[in-house]
């Protein structure tokens, strides 16, 4: 048998291409993933050590306002400390801000804690002094002696950089480092990882009773792991897609395995015939498999190292400060990434392989024309499928009422699965229904395209069950996400209801420049510019505050405008007043000796160092109010980026602060964003496993159906009519394919809206993305159409008297 | 060689010119080298319209790729080609296929028709793919001649061989070619159903008036025959004229 198994390899192996394509690809993914982890624990742990190493104990669990606490406490307890944590704060050089930088960290005094490493120049000794990291300075041409501004609105500090530092880690890199002085008035904007801290520890905890203390190499161990738990949980969901990938690919190998052995069964007979066992024959196409499954696995692990690295290479050559480190893959990724490539490759073969054996001898000697002409679902299949399509829409009806995310997910996967067992009876339907559209505008090629598309039922529900599963998650993905968005959006007019607010400071000028409506207005981005007329009063208990009339709501407020609506008898305090005291049930208001009652609500969305009255209610504090905010609509296609900075050097310009709400929903959208084009970027690789699936459906008929072809040309079916009629064919299998898995993936995604969202958000919409739903089956028709073009060119070459002649 | 020139006989399918396909100097080599094959090795033939014409020979004797050049199927790699007063010779893909499809009729030894179509369908299928209405009276005649009525609606699995051949023969006649090739047309088939196709074949000729080439190896088969063309390596032996048994037998066992 052993030279059966050499020679039906050299012969058949072409025709393996791409079962061995989607393994390759489902390996190489997790090679791939393996050393992007690698790297990015190798880069994320590297050197973290360093501001604790001189440090006796770590004060954790602390806010930005602890810190400040904590650094005031230090020299009256004789100790030695520096913050490790960031603020984003605007950087300028000459009144212009620097582009891309606006981290800022602290760095210590204390040669002890000072854990950057100097570059140029002299480390900053105090107050007013600075230094930036050395890519930085690099990128930007910040040199040692240059003065910047740091800082946001009124806030900033001008410092002078004496040093350009590297950063040991990736992880603690910072753009510009302050001393503690120069921060702490930013302290409650900070994100405070910890406090280093040499010395007596006792005062620790009497400046902040809440602070978490433990040994520094203890915490250093906990950040560690802490990190590489981060990186184990974006390597577990990136290998969630290649699992699906991996799925994918066993429906493209068992479709190839049965295609191929349905093709050789009776040289398989014929074996049968001439002696061999049924064990044997079994054996050897076991074989088969083991041997394409090894050299499968094996190019994916060389393919998957190549990409790996050079992935890591690139990603460091282009974003120096992405802290990516050593992409070095350890070897029981390789063994279980080849295991698995193997194993898949066996287990998809299993069934075929089967099958095969059940080849009678005498299946050789017939005279056949057609061994199997249709292999029908049977009946058990068909049942099955049902009531498990049944039972899992039931859960799914059970997750939507009880809003369960356990229950939806159990009762997705089997509603799908279900679908995907009534596929020999639902595709070749639906396909058959669709094929009449095409036989009627593409004439007799379309209509046999229908037809042989649907001639194996099984193997056509198997070529599009691989294309079905990829496009079902893309579309549930991008319906969800589309959805997902409206839902935040309908929340984020709430909180946000003005685009950005300039509001004249507490201890600003008493009104606006009367230019600054113009000002702002000229900047790009800006749709509409309303000037708020206010009067500066004292409320009650809380001192004195700017009173601000609401204007008339002509397209500046966002949803339905009735966010920001203020009765009469009614003052509306912000959310975040900074008050510590309870704010009262009602509050006096006084201007020049006129007192008004009026009731408190609380609302946001208006900035947060005013209040807000109806402009009835300010008519009766003050008859000559004066310009007291601004309010802006923005374009909804400004860069927020560019217009947070112009409108920052406007707001410090006019001594006002600035409140925008555009940047926050802008971040929510690029989030958003980002996700949904990294979900279906990596649900892409299942796709194109499954158009190599078609291609190779579509390849292996061809084969089969030389004589057909030759047939069909002998009668009169030009070599364009063959090419269209097999085009057709692709497209017929890729088009129904993604139609329903539209279909399915939108009612998943609906589900998901009704017990996921709509949890959070009561009125959230089922939002279906139609221009990108229609991309999808642009793209597949199109993948289909090119899955046909080298099949189509081979059948099309073939002359039809060669075509007739083989057997 | 012998060589015995066909008379002219009566033509009820009339038409412009006497002949209904010629070859002259046809080459055909397979392979290269000392693979060649050479199948056809110059061959002169004329085959007049109205008749039934047996081409007879041993296996690779070449007949069956003199038929596939005959009939546009395959280019040959010399000679000229001319059927119905159309030259072959240097037409493109597209304009054979063309020619085929408007002139010639096939009915192949096996895989004769598309398994996904019923019969009707691969009956009408020529008429389809050019695109030209199927004129119900004459798919009927057809379809009676062939007593085919009743098996209109079944797929080629559910027809047997005999019924399957028949519903070939129906689908090369119903366009009204200028001429029918028929390649094996019995190979597959028992001496009953054999008989019953052959019949019709020659009904074709006799009643409908239809020029039939047939390709077989049977002499049984080519009894049916007006006329029979002898060919063995690659060469034309002999172009018999209404032969009788006996002639045959004697020619082809000087094919030998």
């Amino acid at each position: 048998m052993r030279t059966v198994l050499l020679s039906s390899l050299r012969l058949h192996t072409r025709r393996y291409v791409s079962a061995i394509l989607a393994v390759v690809i489902s390996v190489a993914f997790v090679v791939t993933i393996a050393a992007l982890s690698a790297a990015a624990r190798d880069g994320l742990t590297r050197g973290v050590s360093a501001p604790f190493e001189n440090a006796d104990v770590v004060a954790t669990a602390i806010s930005g306002r602890d810190a400040a606490d904590l650094m005031a406490a230090a020299p009256k307890a004789g100790a030695d400390a520096s913050v490790v944590g960031w603020a984003e704060l605007r950087v300028a050089r000459d009144a212009t801000t620097v582009d891309g930088v606006d981290q800022v960290a602290s760095i210590a005094t204390a040669p002890d804690l000072r854990w950057p490493t100097l570059v140029d120049g002299t480390f900053p000794t105090g107050p007013g002094e600075a230094a930036v990291d050395d890519r930085v300075a690099e990128d930007s041409g910040i040199a040692v002696g240059d003065t910047l501004e740091v800082g946001r609105g009124g806030q900033t500090s001008e410092v002078r950089v004496t040093a350009v530092v590297d950063s040991p880690s990736a992880f603690l890199r910072s753009e510009v480092y302050l001393t503690w002085p120069d921060l702490a008035p930013f302290a409650d904007q900070m994100l405070v990882d910890s406090v280093a801290w040499a010395g007596p520890e006792a005062a620790i905890t009497k400046a902040v009773p809440t602070a978490k203390v433990m040994a520094s190499d203890q915490y250093v161990d906990d950040l560690t792991k802490q990190l590489n738990h981060g990186v184990d949980v974006t390597a577990i969901m990136l290998l969630l897609f290649g699992a699906i990938a991996l799925f994918v690919s066993v429906l493209v190998i068992a479709n190839t395995f049965s295609i191929l052995l349905a093709q050789r069964q009776r040289d398989l007979a014929l074996l049968r015939c001439v002696g061999a066992t049924r064990r044997q024959v079994r054996r050897s196409v076991r074989l088969e498999a083991l041997a394409i499954g090894v050299l499968a696995a094996a190019i994916g692990l060389i393919a998957g190292t190549a990409l790996g690295h050079g992935l890591v290479a690139a990603l460091n050559s282009w974003f120096p400060n992405a802290g990516l480190g050593h992409a070095s893959v350890s070897p029981t990724w390789y063994v279980a990434a080849g295991l698995t490539g193997v194993l898949v490759t066996l287990v998809a073969s299993w069934l075929p392989t089967r099958r095969v054996t059940t080849v009678s001898p005498l299946a050789a000697l017939r005279p056949g024309e057609d061994v199997e002409v249709r292999s029908a679902a049977g009946r058990l299949r068909l049942a099955a499928g049902f009531v498990t399509v049944a039972v899992g829409a039931v859960l799914l009806g059970v997750s939507v009422a009880t809003t369960e995310p356990l229950v939806m997910v159990l009762g997705g996967i089997l509603a799908f699965s279900g679908v995907l067992m009534l596929g020999p009876v639902l595709m070749p339907a639906l396909i058959g229904l669709t094929g009449r559209l095409t036989g009627r505008v593409l004439g007799t090629p379309g209509r046999l395209a229908a037809g042989n598309a649907v001639r194996h039922p099984r193997r056509t529900a198997a070529t599009t069950a691989s294309l079905l599963i990829g496009v079902t998650l893309t579309t549930a993905v991008l319906t969800g996400m589309a959805s997902t968005r409206a839902a935040l959006s309908s929340e984020l007019d709430t909180s946000y209801p003005i685009d950005a607010s300039l509001t004249v400071g507490p201890e600003g000028a008493q009104s606006l420049d009367p230019d600054a409506a113009k000002v702002v207005g000229a900047i790009d981005g800006v749709e509409q510019v309303v000037t708020v007329p206010g009067v500066r009063a004292t409320v009650g208990q809380l001192g004195p505050l700017e009173i601000l009339g609401r204007p008339a709501d002509d397209g500046l407020l966002r949803g339905d405008g009735t966010e920001l609506d203020v009765a009469d008898d009614e003052i509306a305090l912000p959310v975040d007043l900074g008050i510590d005291e309870p704010i009262p049930d009602r509050v006096t208001v006084q201007v020049d000796g006129h007192s008004v009652q009026l009731r408190t609500v609380v609302k946001e969305g208006f900035g947060n160092t005013s209040a807000l009255v109806s402009s009835a209610t300010l008519a009766r504090l003050t008859s000559e109010p004066h310009d007291a905010a601004l309010w802006l609509r923005i374009d909804d296609d400004a860069d927020s980026g560019d217009l947070a900075d112009r409108l920052d050097v406007a707001a410090s310009g006019l001594g006002a602060d600035l409140e925008n709400g555009f940047a926050d929903r802008a971040f929510i959208n690029l989030q958003l964003d980002i996700m949904t084009g990294a979900v279906v970027g990596l649900l892409g690789m299942a796709v194109v496993v499954a158009l190599i699936g078609i291609a190779n459906t579509l390849g292996l008929s061809v084969l089969e159906r030389t004589r057909e072809h030759a047939l069909l040309r002998a009668l009169g079916l030009t070599r364009r009519q063959l090419r269209t009629m097999l085009g057709v064919e692709a497209v017929l299998l890729s088009v129904v394919a993604t139609v329903l898995g539209t279909a399915i993936g939108a009612t998943f995604a609906w589900v998901g809206v009704e017990a996921l969202i709509r949890k959070a958000v009561s009125d959230a919409p089922l939002v279906l993305p139609w221009g990108q739903l229609a991309i999808v089956v642009l793209i597949s028709a199109a993948a289909g159409l090119l899955a046909c073009v080298l099949p189509a060119r081979r059948a099309a070459r073939v002359t039809p008297a060669a075509g007739l002649a083989t057997d | 060689m012998t060589i015995t020139q066909p008379q002219p006989q009566p033509q009820p399918h009339a038409n412009t010119g006497a002949l209904a396909a010629s070859a002259r100097g046809l080459t055909r080599t397979y392979g290269r080298g000392d693979a060649a094959v050479h199948a056809l090795r110059g061959v002169d033939l004329d085959l007049p319209r109205g008749r039934f014409t047996a081409i007879m020979g041993p296996s690779g004797s070449g007949k069956s790729t003199l038929m596939h050049c005959l009939a546009g199927l395959d280019a040959a790699d010399g000679g000229t080609v001319a059927v119905d007063d159309v030259v072959l010779t240097g037409l493109d893909d597209t304009a054979l296929t063309l020619f085929r499809r408007e002139r010639v009729g096939f009915v192949f030894q096996s895989f004769n028709l598309l398994p996904m179509l019923t019969a009707e369908q691969n009956i009408a299928l020529p008429l389809e793919l050019a695109g030209r209405r199927l004129d119900p009276a004459r798919l009927a005649e057809v379809v009676d001649t062939l007593g085919l009525r009743d098996r209109l609606s079944h797929r080629p699995s559910e027809l047997s061989g005999g019924q399957q051949q028949r519903v070939a023969i129906a689908r090369a006649l119903v366009a009204q070619p200028a001429i029918v090739f028929a390649d094996e047309p019995t190979g597959n088939l028992d001496s009953e159903s054999s008989a019953e196709v052959l019949g019709f074949l020659r009904r074709s000729v006799r009643e409908l008036g239809h020029t039939v080439v047939m390709v077989t190896h049977e002499l049984s088969a080519a009894a049916y025959a007006d006329d029979v063309v002898v060919i063995a390596d690659g060469t034309i032996r002999a172009h018999l004229v209404s032969p009788t048994a006996e002639v045959l037998a004697s020619t082809l066992q000087d094919a030998r």
